[in-house]
């Protein structure tokens, strides 16, 4: 039963995983770029609206849609200053290196936001469930069920509509989209603001669910997707959401079986056998093998 | 000299050791998010070999530097099918598995009365090396810039060597190279493995320097100050690195009255810099041209 019960938390703690891997994935199966300001980008998010709570009074859906735009802002930001200028094929370390830069820079602007270490974060109330012995959070079961909407969404998103068409085919090849008509630069913009709405969503559920907000979330969720991403195999959209369930399981076993101390290691552990076993992650393999993304210099 | 100018001065010339480790990977194409922890190995070499064993520190630096080195080759050997993200994340979660094993490595021993000796996430204290050669700090300063001297010298004579040459081949196209006859895959596992001893040996003279370290302080963003330093300063020649690390830490200190706005100014400002000049300050483009001009005029 407890088994059961660990399952079920790691698989609604692994949805929110799912969208910040998604997040990765987009912005990396696309444009073979990694927003090392991911991360901060959502903690700006959630300043903003702690901030704006107040003043605004809209209490929980306030702070769901500050949150969205807050993250989705300081993503095309982040994308006008450290990706636009840099998108020739060699500008990907420096890339990497400029979107650090601008993480300090809002790790910096939240702080002045949030002066405080701790700061509560109200959630959506919904009544919990029980069923039999099983226990679920009601906040967590509806957190699941935005983030399967929002995968369906993207889903429909991408491969419905014409814009999807545009984003799939510059995933192929920037240059032959290019040639064909579609405005490469300004996709990429898109794909960021995307996956700044990803990650505000994933942002407000998982503090949400936690109740507040430290400084270290930034660095924490930057790392989860990365995670999440790169179990899953390296530019699959589909691989992503998997990598974070499959995250949110092996925490919370890990942590329910040797303690809360050794939950991180355990999927850094993870991590590195699966880089070394398996590079392309579970769903990567044929990627990895047939890409040049193997052979691309980050 | 003052106390404080001298402290800033040697923390600087601490992390170029650092940042020097980070550039040493990049030259042949790889990025790692790493270096911290063999930074942090070395200090906790130095810091055993010279408070435990009572070794000498010259003997605590070397075997600090040999750590460090150790370690990346392991790091290096495990990874040797990989390159580009795949690289940087594995190095990523090594140096946090590497970090893991510091927080629980308890050895602590009572040496004079003192209880010393890494006693996991609390760290190691007194490393008392400094007081008890009555090292002032601009003595250590002057110990740690002639370490970092010597270190350019080795690095500007490889530069100017078929090693070096062969390296930036390499980093820039392994197949390339590999159609030239080097092997990029020796290329990589000897720079990797450098670059962890110049890192092991910074770790060492930081340890002896702070007389406290604790794994908490070696963590990934301590890593990524050193390949952002590298980055910035640009690939092109050894002093690169250290331009970075004092257009960071030297603007830093110097706007403080700024405190609470100037990551905020810096991070726009190293931003706005890439933008204009996207392989750093000193790319490798510069460093050719300069060379070709000043070849033409001693024709």
């Amino acid at each position: 039963m407890d088994m059961l019960q660990t399952s079920i938390d790691g698989l609604m703690i692994g949805s929110t995983y799912a969208l910040l891997g998604l997040s990765f994935a987009l912005v990396f199966g696309i444009m073979r770029r990694i927003n090392l300001a991911f991360g901060a980008c959502l903690l700006f998010g959630a300043s903003l609206a702690i901030y704006l709570e107040p003043i605004l009074g809209w209490g929980a859906w306030g702070l769901f849609f500050v949150t969205i735009v807050g993250v989705a802002l300081a993503s095309a930001y982040v994308e006008r200053l450290c990706f636009a200028p840099h998108s020739k094929r060699h500008g990907a370390v420096t890339a990497m290196i400029a979107s650090f830069a601008v993480w300090m820079q809002l790790d910096e602007i939240s702080s002045q936001l949030l002066p405080q270490r701790t700061h509560a974060f109200q959630g959506i109330e919904v009544p919990n469930l029980w069923w039999g012995e099983v226990f679920v959070r009601g906040d967590q079961l509806l957190h699941f069920v935005i983030a399967l909407v929002s995968i369906l969404v993207l889903y429909l998103l991408l491969y419905k509509t014409r814009l999807g068409l545009l984003i799939r085919a510059t995933a192929d090849s920037p240059e032959t989209a290019h040639l064909l008509g579609a405005r490469v630069p300004w996709l990429g913009f898109i794909i960021f603001l995307l996956a700044g709405i990803l990650g505000g969503l994933a942002a407000f559920m998982i503090l949400s669910a936690d109740g507040y907000v430290t400084p270290l979330f930034g660095l924490w969720s930057t790392f989860k997707g990365l995670i999440a991403m790169i179990i899953g195999g390296v530019g699959s959209l589909t691989g992503a959401v998997i990598g974070g369930l499959i995250l949110g399981l092996v925490e919370t076993h890990a942590g329910a079986v040797l303690g809360a101390e050794f939950r991180d290691m355990v999927t850094f552990g993870l991590v590195f056998l699966v880089l070394i076993i398996r590079p392309g992650g579970l769903m990567g393999v044929k990627i990895y093998r047939t890409d040049s993304l193997a052979q691309e210099r980050v | 000299m003052d106390m404080y100018l001298a402290s800033v001065l040697t923390n600087m010339t601490l992390i170029a050791f650092l940042a020097l480790s980070a550039y040493l990977v990049l030259v042949v194409g790889e990025v790692s998010f790493g270096q911290q922890a063999f930074f942090g190995i070395g200090a906790y070499i130095t810091a055993s070999a010279t408070a435990l064993a009572g070794a000498h520190v010259f003997w605590g630096l070397l075997a600090g530097a040999i750590g460090g080195a150790s370690c990346a080759l392991v790091l290096g050997l495990l990874t040797i099918r990989l390159s580009g993200i795949y690289f940087a994340i594995s190095t990523l979660c090594f140096a946090e598995l590497l970090r893991f094993f510091l927080l629980h490595l308890r050895f602590t021993q009572s040496v004079d009365g003192r209880i010393i000796g890494p006693d996991g996430p609390e760290g190691f204290s007194n490393i008392r090396w400094i007081f008890e050669n009555n090292y002032q700090v601009t003595d250590f300063l002057l110990l740690a810039v002639t370490c970092l001297i010597i270190l350019l010298i080795v690095l500007f004579s490889l530069e100017r060597s078929p090693i070096m040459l062969g390296a930036r081949m390499v980093g820039n196209d392994p197949i390339l190279a590999q159609s030239q006859g080097l092997n990029p895959t020796r290329y990589r596992l000897s720079f990797i493995t450098l670059s962890g001893a110049v890192a092991g040996f910074g770790g060492g003279l930081f340890a002896l320097f702070n007389t406290h370290i604790e794994p908490a302080m070696f963590g990934v963003m301590l890593g990524i100050h050193g390949l952002a330093y590298a980055v910035i300063g640009g690939l092109g020649s050894a002093i690169g690195p250290l331009l970075g690390v004092f257009l960071d830490i030297g603007l830093l200190e110097s706007i403080r009255s700024l405190a609470a706005y100037r990551m905020i100014i810096f991070g726009g400002l190293v931003a706005l810099l890439l933008v204009f000049r996207p392989e750093g300050i000193i790319s490798p483009r510069l460093v050719s041209h300069l060379k070709s001009r000043w070849r033409n005029r001693h024709v």
